[in-house]
Parts: C-alpha cells; sequence; structure tokens
C-alpha cells in the first residue's frame, strides 16, 4: 500500500521529537511513507472557529495531492490535524455544493475516496500489534504508562469512528505491549485547553493541571500522548502549574512513538526525548535496570 | 430585565443560523448535559444551552457579544454527550464566524479571536504555520509582550523554537482559497 504522510507544522517545529521518532520506528519496523509534497497548513482549529468553508478548503488541498499522486491513505500522526483532514473529508463525501466550489479553487480533481488515519489507528490498524510485539527487544516490565487521548483523536465520534469516545483503550492496547502496565485513570478524554493556549492561558493551566495532578495521583511513572497540543501543554507548562498549585508533578510526557522506540531498543537520544521540557532521565534510568 | 425582539429579525437570525449549522435549533429540549459536561462552563457568561436558547429566541446581540462563543475549545464533549444529537459546538463556530463577518468588535475575550485571526494571516503568508512569526505578531498585537516569555530559552535550547520557517512553493494557489473563502 502507498503511505502518504501529512506531517503538519507542529512536527516541524514544536514537537520534533514526534517526527524524528516516528521516522526512526518507521525506519525499525521496514515501512515506507512519503511526505505529501508542497503540503500547507491544515488551518487547524483557527480555520473552523471562524470560517467553516476555508476550514474545508485548506485540508482539501493535502488530499486532493495526495489523492492524485495515487496514494490510498494518508497518515497523518497529529491528532489535530488528523481530525481537520478527517473533517474536511466527511465534509466533501456529504456537501456537493461546497465540494464543487472547492474543487474548482483548488484546481485540480479529487473523488474524496483517501483514508485518513491517525498515530493510533495508523500503529494498531496498518503496522499492526503482530508486528509490533515482535518488535520488543526491551519489555518495558512494570512501568506505569498512562495513556492520555484528549479531544481531537476521539470526538466527534461521527467523523472520527474511533474506539469509544467516554473510554477509548487503542493506546493502552499498545502501551500493554510494550510489556508496560497502563494506568487506569478518570481524564483520559478531558480537554487539555489546546486551543487557547495562547490566548487564554490561566484556562488552560487549570484544566491542564487537573489531568496532571489525576494522574499522579493513580501512581503513573509517565505519560504518553499522539497531539502534539496535548504535548506542548502537558510538557512545556507542567512547571507553570507546579508553580500555581504549589505541587510537584514531575511526570516525563513521551510520544507514544517515543515508548514503542524504547521497547525496541532504540537509544533514547534518537527517539529525541531530550528534546522535551520535563526531563525523562528518572524514567530512562528505570528502564535502564529493568 | 425586559428584551423586545422583532419577529421577523429573530427568523431572520434563527434561519441564518440553521442554514449555516445544518441542523434545527428546536431540537435542544434544555436538557443541560452539553453545560454539565463543558470544560470551561466556570468562565463562561452563558451555558451552552442557554446560548442554543437565546439564539432560538433571537436575542443575536447577546450571544454574538458573548464571551462563551470564544471561550469554547471546540472539545466537542457537549456534541458528542447530546442526547438529541444536536450540534452543539458547531453552534459556537457558526456564531463566531457571524460575529467575524458582520465585523462585531467585541471587548470580551478579544485575544482569543486576534489569535485566530493572526493564525490564519500566518497560513495565508506561508502556507505552513511559523510559530516563532506568529507567538511574535500575537505578542505584538496584543501587547503581551512579556506573557509566556519565560518558557522561551528553554524551548529555544531544547529545539523546539526554530529561528527560520517553511513557505510553501505554491503560495498562489494558498491565495485564491483564501480569495475565495474569506
Amino acid at each position: 500500500m502507498k503511505l502518504a504522510y501529512y506531517p503538519g507544522c507542529s512536527l516541524k517545529g514544536t514537537s520534533f521529537e514526534y517526527e524524528v521518532s516516528l521516522l526512526k520506528i518507521l525506519e525499525v519496523l521496514n515501512i515506507e511513507i512519503k511526505e505529501i509534497p508542497d503540503w500547507n497548513c491544515c488551518g487547524a482549529s483557527a480555520a473552523h472557529s471562524i470560517n467553516h468553508n476555508l476550514s474545508v478548503a485548506l485540508p482539501a488541498r493535502n488530499l486532493a495531492i495526495a489523492e492524485n499522486g495515487g496514494y490510498e491513505s494518508i497518515l497523518a500522526p497529529c491528532a489535530a490535524c488528523s481530525n481537520r483532514l478527517k473533517t474536511a473529508s466527511y465534509e466533501l463525501k456529504t456537501d456537493d455544493i461546497l465540494k464543487d466550489k472547492v474543487v474548482n479553487s483548488l484546481g485540480m480533481p479529487y473523488a474524496a475516496g483517501i483514508d485518513i488515519n491517525n498515530m493510533l489507528e495508523f500503529l494498531s490498524g496498518v503496522v499492526g500489534e503482530d508486528k509490533i510485539k515482535s518488535m520488543v527487544k526491551k519489555p518495558l516490565n512494570g512501568l506505569k504508562v498512562a495513556s492520555y487521548y484528549g479531544c481531537l483523536l476521539v470526538r466527534p465520534p461521527k467523523i472520527m469512528q474511533f474506539d469509544d469516545p467516554e473510554n477509548p483503550v487503542l493506546m493502552d492496547d499498545l502501551v500493554a505491549l510494550t510489556g508496560a502496565d497502563p494506568v487506569d485513570y478518570s481524564y483520559k478524554t478531558e480537554c487539555c485547553g489546546a486551543i487557547n493556549s495562547l490566548s487564554n492561558p490561566d484556562v488552560v493551566t487549570t484544566l491542564t493541571g487537573n489531568i496532571l495532578y489525576d494522574i499522579k495521583k493513580h501512581g503513573a511513572d509517565l505519560i504518553v500522548v499522539a497531539c502534539p497540543l496535548c504535548h506542548s501543554n502537558l510538557d512545556v507548562r507542567q512547571r507553570e502549574i507546579e508553580r500555581k498549585y504549589g505541587e510537584k508533578i514531575g511526570l516525563p510526557i513521551l510520544f507514544v512513538t517515543e515508548l514503542l522506540g524504547l521497547s525496541f531498543g532504540i537509544d533514547p537520544k534518537d527517539l529525541a526525548i531530550d528534546g522535551h521540557m520535563v526531563a525523562a532521565d528518572k524514567v530512562l534510568k528505570k528502564i535502564k535496570e529493568l | 430585565m425586559k428584551i423586545v425582539i422583532n419577529e421577523q429579525n429573530r427568523r431572520n437570525f434563527v434561519s441564518q443560523v440553521e442554514s449555516m449549522l445544518h441542523d434545527k435549533l428546536s431540537k435542544c429540549y434544555q436538557c443541560g448535559k452539553c453545560s454539565a459536561g463543558c470544560p470551561v462552563n466556570f468562565e463562561m457568561d452563558y451555558t451552552p444551552n442557554q446560548i442554543i436558547k437565546m439564539t432560538e429566541l433571537g436575542m443575536e446581540h447577546t450571544v454574538l457579544n458573548s464571551k462563551t462563543i470564544w471561550l469554547c475549545v471546540s472539545c466537542n464533549t457537549c456534541s458528542t454527550r447530546c442526547p438529541k444529537g444536536f450540534e452543539v459546538a458547531e453552534i459556537m463556530d457558526v456564531l463566531r464566524e457571524i460575529a467575524e463577518k458582520r465585523g462585531i468588535n467585541s471587548k470580551v475575550e478579544k485575544e482569543i479571536r486576534m489569535f485566530h485571526e493572526v493564525f490564519l494571516n500566518n497560513v495565508k503568508s506561508n502556507g505552513r504555520i511559523f510559530e516563532l512569526e506568529l507567538v511574535g505578531k500575537y505578542k505584538l498585537k496584543t501587547r503581551h509582550l512579556f506573557r509566556d516569555v519565560f518558557l522561551a530559552p528553554k524551548m529555544i535550547e531544547k529545539g523546539k523554537l526554530k529561528m527560520h520557517g517553511e513557505k510553501i512553493s505554491d503560495l498562489n494557489r494558498i491565495a485564491k482559497i483564501f480569495k475565495d473563502f474569506e
């Protein structure tokens, strides 16, 4: 299957660790993906917040380039990008008038047939659990890992068609493949406030604080995510949240690709784990001693 | 508080909202489940179910100038849990879009609105987001020059803040998309 790759802006910037670790594990798994040529920003939350049609047209250009390039499926590791691409694809399938306008604006045909996978769907569906399990060289036995899903992977369920929207387990299942113990807790799909991280930081530190302290209470060693925006709020703002509430958290936030990479026995440096704001040294030491 | 609403204006507003929403406001029976699960309800001036009712009653000035429409983080918890399958999160998108198109320059939560505008301008000029430029322009516009600045040195050290952005080659196409849909 020809797989197109839509990195999105975050993976080329603040969440570069996600791309580095993804490409590294795909190299080990021997899976080839091709970056969509000349891709553009999906418009993220800003576009749908103030201009619906633009929020369909911007991702549509990427869908059309991939489809016309003969790709059957797109991997969009960023939860927000995958959400916007899937939403645009859904709108173009269900609104013929808008589709005509968009196709006309793009100046290229689009049949609305291309499939979009987020990171978790890609890992469990395309790569497959058996293949992942067979690559585990360094089982992470005894490590307690909380999977945080956030909003954009699961909602709206009508369009995302992803797991159970209130209690998803797909990422927990991937965690279990590495030998680690998935941690059960209450805030799996609560919002971190992502969209307003810069424009309303006080609300964001409250929402993210609720998630972090609940996970801490349930005894996790670390948190895994599959979304750059979740990562940013949980990792970059963690010190600020500790200061706000006067209580230490100290939870490293890893991308799911990094955790898999560690279980494959890949050097943490090759997975860019040193790129996070909250140091993962203690966890890495624990893994080394396993 | 007494509010007088012209019935014709009410109908016009309801039909504008419903046609953009592809859903019927009368579906909502005010159970309040959307508001109970909303993660940002503690900051809002009106709860999501109140916004739906006020829209149906034609109280356009109030809803279009509310904090609620800008504070909504589009997490979609409300729509997911609505027992009537009403598009609660999308009504916030629709009301924001109407407020934006009418040029309503509300003072409430204007930084959130400005962020969306600066973000889209960044997409328009580069085709992709150049984070440093986005943050810089947003700070200049809101004059919050020092907020979050404490994060910058470590982010630069970690390689999270790139000094150069990427521009796509077919910027003409991006310009056309903006022209057609803006």
